[in-house]
């Protein structure tokens, strides 16, 4: 797997110039090409009754983009990047997917996408709708959180979650991709607390060896691969042990892989992955299990 | 006999634009939207002059500027590039690729920075073609 194509999604408002900057740790994993995507929002400048398409909108907001591009394009061009930049008008995930198929990225880079409350009860969030229909790589930038920036390099300090549902292999794939920027990976697979709740003691411990003996093994393959790496088993609810975990070990970037999920079996089951996309401070990067 | 000048361009107004120009100098235009189709055109129309655009989907106009100018078959084609982009960035840029082992590649026949008054669109292509 290689990381040299990445399609940078911005709003202006979340993920500006600042933020892409605090990803270009990535050129010493080989990134050496971003695409820049804007979508115009379809209501901003769409049909309304008696007045039609607001053409002159249009130009005038993708001229704004143009502008803000162009800003970025000559820092990066002059570092010696590739640059590449569309802007659309049309719903923002729709547009994420057929640029990303389009330009052949690696990896997608947005902020974490919210909708009307209505809309998300029968729909869910943006963000959920890009995790359930990509097989690239996302990485949920919450650039400025309630906790501040997002330091000089969120890819230093990774947490990986894991869920035995979906193979580990594609996501220490990604991670030895990046190795170049990484200096250290701590490992965590939360056991349900609901699950060892009708267990016996001998039961919870056979468990529980079993478990480290797979982190374990997982760390093994990025110990070979020489990064520090940790193995860690926690108890309770994933999310919140997630969270925990990634405070207690400083770690500046949540990596989780996911499954694709019809988005009525993710609103029974619950994902951990779009949980965690969609509410944590941290950057969230996911790996989809059917990642091309 | 009419010479063919390819213009790499993602903007279609732009595209009409210079097509329009290129038409009322006698030009036969040649059009690609991106890095990747300039060159496929560049290799199969043999375009007498490049009218080069920067930033674009898929390859930019660095990139393939580049590409042009470190081919010994495409080399002498002569480039203007027309863009937002500053001359100063494209430069650089250039300058970056040939630190990274490439060989130094010359500067192109004009810088135009958009936007870009017919006449002297013109007026060059005149000086240039002849």
């Amino acid at each position: 797997m290689k990381i040299n194509k990445m399609l940078f999604v911005s709003k202006f408002e979340e993920l500006r110039l600042d933020a892409l900057q605090s990803l270009m740790g990535l050129r010493k994993a080989g990134m050496n090409h971003v695409v820049f995507l804007h979508v115009i929002q379809r209501e901003n400048v769409a049909m309304r009754r008696g007045i039609g398409y607001f053409k002159q909108e249009e130009r005038k907001l993708k001229e704004i983009a143009d502008i803000r591009f162009i800003d970025w394009a000559e820092t990066l061009f002059e570092e010696g990047m590739e640059v590449g930049a569309h802007i659309a008008v049309g719903h923002t995930v729709p547009k994420i997917l057929s640029v990303a198929e389009y330009e052949e990225v690696d990896l997608i880079v947005t902020a974490r996408r919210k909708r009307g409350k209505l809309e998300e009860l029968y729909a869910g969030s943006e963000t959920s709708d890009l995790l359930r229909r990509t097989v690239k790589p996302v990485l949920i930038y919450n650039y400025s959180s309630q906790s501040g920036k997002v330091g000089e390099n969120p890819f230093e300090r990774l947490l990986l979650g894991l869920d035995w549902s979906v193979s580990p292999e594609k996501m220490l794939d990604f991670v030895t991709a990046i190795k170049g920027t990484v200096k250290r990976v701590d490992i965590i697979h939360v056991l349900r607390e609901k699950g060892i709740g009708k267990l016996s003691k001998t039961e919870v411990q056979k468990l529980e060896r079993e478990n480290k003996k797979r982190l374990g093994e997982v760390c093994n393959v990025l110990i070979k691969e020489r990064f520090d790496a940790r193995p860690h088993l926690y108890i309770g609810n994933i999310e919140d042990q997630i969270k925990g975990g990634a405070s207690e070990h400083r770690a500046t970037m949540i990596v989780l892989g996911t499954e694709s999920k019809s988005i009525w079996k993710e609103r029974w089951s619950g994902s951990v992955s779009h949980t965690l996309a969609n509410k944590s401070d941290l950057p969230v990067l996911i790996i989809p299990a059917g990642i091309r | 006999m009419a010479k063919k000048v390819l213009n790499v361009e993602d903007d279609a107004d732009t595209r009409t634009f210079v097509s329009t120009v290129l038409e009322e100098n006698g030009c036969i235009p040649i059009m690609a939207v991106d890095g990747e189709e300039g060159m496929e055109k560049v290799r199969e129309e043999r375009p007498d002059l490049i009218i080069l655009d920067i930033l674009m989907p898929k390859e930019s106009g660095i990139k393939m500027y580049h590409e042009l100018k470190t081919d010994s078959s495409l080399k002498d084609i002569p480039v203007v590039i027309l863009s937002a982009i500053s001359k100063r960035t494209f430069l650089r840029s250039q300058a970056a690729l040939t630190e990274f082992g490439d060989e130094t590649v010359p500067e192109p026949r004009a810088y135009l920075e958009k936007p870009v008054e017919p006449e002297d669109l013109a007026e060059l292509l005149k000086k240039i073609l002849g």
